[in-house]
């Protein structure tokens, strides 16, 4: 748990480590052996880590090299008792103890959730091994709390209520401890399962949506400029998706949503539009209408100008949202627009002024057409 | 005539840009791999390397670096179907000389190749608006004025070129020549490569460029 040192151990000798860490702590109650050897063990053994598991017993320990490892364990003890190294008479109450839980805890015999199907359904009898390990865990224990009960005498001033209280709240919590870690653990790689297969889930739905939606409409399609515009609004759309931090799929900022509409109108027109953003803010009241006309004079230049691409460059800055629409077709002259063409007088020029904001249209015939909007934020 | 080179991995397109490009340049060669491209470019020397960014080992950044820095004479053209900006911002700060998307038209390309062979730089639309956003506003933390600011005439004709104007036009719009223009793009791609400033880090790194 420290330096991992129980768990080498545990792993080259092939017993469970609660073992090893019980053993630890005994040795520690004896004048602070266990410490003493704990750092020893430490400083001399190479980092597992870096070793990974190559240290592991080749096979688990027989029944008679477990008796074995228990017996010398407890000729050790005896001679530390017998050195004097321990102090009173809790020695062998605690060893009980804490040898007792570690049967209880001990789960490296089966996987978890196997040991609490057996442990909530004992009836079905099959597992004889983890109840009588539990059994003979809860009987140590108990021996031991006893021991210690029958020794101390000062213990049962504190009233017997307290005792029993205390007892029970302990032997509730070695019993169910491992348990509760266990489902816990359960629970936490059934949630990453589940994670991974949503992401999946999601990157496949959205696949089938969108890209094998259209390749299909690709294929069923004999004109090449109808091809060419599937291709494109699909590629920016995987790449919106691929690259952006969001995914793509937040409509809430300036950049989002203008790159939204320059996709939909490149889409319906067949006309390649670049779209540059320069910094990003939040959507508003007065930037939603910005996009409308932006949207707007986007339509516009695909629909009239004649151009072969469209160019739009958005530029946030702290106090205000300006953008540019530019093509380079046919262009017209705005004195002489029509009447009932209501797109620039109406949609651009004032929604734009209703939002408090401005809307600049300048064109010459044969030099093509600059829309420029500009809101101020603050 | 100008000698150039082409790196990419995906042959159909390789062979559609040689055959429109050849016409107005001498194509001394071609590869489709990293360690051939650093190879050939080397011992044919050629005016400009047309390089594609994703390519397996490495990708044209390793082509782009491993001949930087044995013929820094030679010029390369960044071409790629990504206009993430790590993947641009990585190719110009590699020495890519300018970087235009693979949507590109045959007849702008032709220009952008005579323009990195004329030792210009070639900025589009997008790597405009990068550079403008990178080089934002605000004042670096520690910052040399040299390499950390664009100067407003600097600004100004990457907002032009990000707009979707020509350096020629934008020479016209701006009552500039298109020298200058030239001149004000060539300095801003070297404060792009040599900046170490501090926004173009953070702005970096929160598009996962390392």
């Amino acid at each position: 748990m420290i330096a991992g040192l129980a768990g080498g151990i545990a792993a080259r000798l092939g017993v469970s480590t609660v073992y090893v860490r019980a053993a630890f702590v005994a040795l520690a109650l004896a004048g602070g052996v266990g410490v003493l050897c704990y750092l020893i063990g430490w400083l001399v053994t190479p980092d597992q880590r870096q070793y990974g598991s190559l240290i592991v017993a080749e096979e688990p320990p027989t029944t008679t090299q477990r008796i074995g490892l228990a017996l010398a364990f407890l000729a050790v003890l005896i001679a530390l008792d017998a050195v004097g190294l321990w102090f009173g008479p809790v020695v062998w109450p605690t060893v009980l103890f804490l040898f007792g839980g570690a049967l209880i805890w001990d789960r490296s015999s089966a996987e978890s959730r196997e040991r609490m199907a057996r442990f909530t359904r004992p009836s079905e009898g099959d597992q004889p091994r983890s109840r009588a390990q539990i059994f003979a865990g809860v009987t140590l224990m108990v021996v031991g709390v006893v021991v210690v009960l029958a020794s101390l005498r000062s213990f049962q001033s504190l009233g017997p209520v307290a005792i029993a209280v205390l007892l029970t709240a302990a032997g509730f919590m070695l019993l169910f401890g491992p348990w509760v870690l266990g489902l816990l653990e359960d629970l936490s790689d059934e949630r990453t399962a589940r994670i991974r297969s949503e992401e999946r889930a999601e990157m496949a739905a959205h696949l089938h949506d969108s890209v094998l939606q259209t390749l299909a409409m690709i294929q069923r399609t004999d004109d090449p400029q109808r091809m060419i515009t599937l291709a494109r609004a699909q590629e920016r759309d995987l790449r919106a998706w691929l690259f952006e931090p969001d995914g793509g799929s937040n409509g809430g900022s300036v950049h989002e949503a203008v790159a939204d509409a320059a996709a939909k109108i490149e889409a319906t027109f067949d006309i390649p539009i670049e779209v540059v953003v320069v910094g990003d803010r939040a959507l508003d009241d007065r930037l939603t209408p910005l996009v409308g006309a932006a949207t707007e004079a986007m339509a516009n230049a695909a629909k009239h100008s004649g151009a072969t691409s469209i160019s739009v460059y958005v530029e946030c800055s702290d106090d205000s949202v300006d953008a540019w629409i530019t093509d380079q077709g046919a262009g017209f002259d705005p004195d002489t627009v029509p009447p009932d063409r209501r797109g620039i007088a109406e949609s651009i020029v004032a929604r734009m002024v209703r939002s408090g904001g401005e809307a600049t249209i300048v064109s010459e015939p044969g030099e093509g057409t600059e829309v420029h909007l500009r809101s101020e934020t603050r | 005539m100008t000698t150039i080179y082409l790196v990419d991995d995906h042959e159909l397109f390789l062979s559609g840009v040689r055959s429109e490009l050849s016409e107005r340049f001498d194509v001394v060669g071609w590869s489709t791999d990293v360690d051939t491209a650093t190879d050939e470019i080397r011992k044919a020397r050629p005016d400009v390397v047309l390089v594609d960014v994703h390519m397996p080992g490495g990708g044209g950044l390793a082509v782009v670096r491993n001949v930087h820095a044995t013929n820094p004479e030679i010029r390369f053209l960044a071409l790629s179907v990504s206009d993430a900006p790590e993947d641009v911002i990585a190719m110009i700060r590699a020495g890519s000389r300018g970087y235009v998307t693979k949507s590109i038209d045959p007849a702008s390309l032709a220009d952008a190749v005579e323009r990195v062979a004329s030792g210009d730089a070639v900025f589009s639309p997008k790597l405009a608006g990068f550079v403008l956003d990178a080089f934002s506003e605000t004042e670096p933390v520690e910052f040399d004025p040299e390499l950390d600011r664009l100067t407003p005439r600097e600004r100004e004709v990457l907002r032009q070129i990000a707009r979707g104007y020509a350096y020629k036009q934008v020479a016209a719009r701006l009552s500039i020549s298109v020298k200058t223009v030239e001149t004000h793009v060539s300095a801003v791609l070297r404060k792009l490569q040599l900046s170490n400033r501090h926004e173009l880090a953070r702005w970096a790194t929160e598009r996962r460029i390392v």
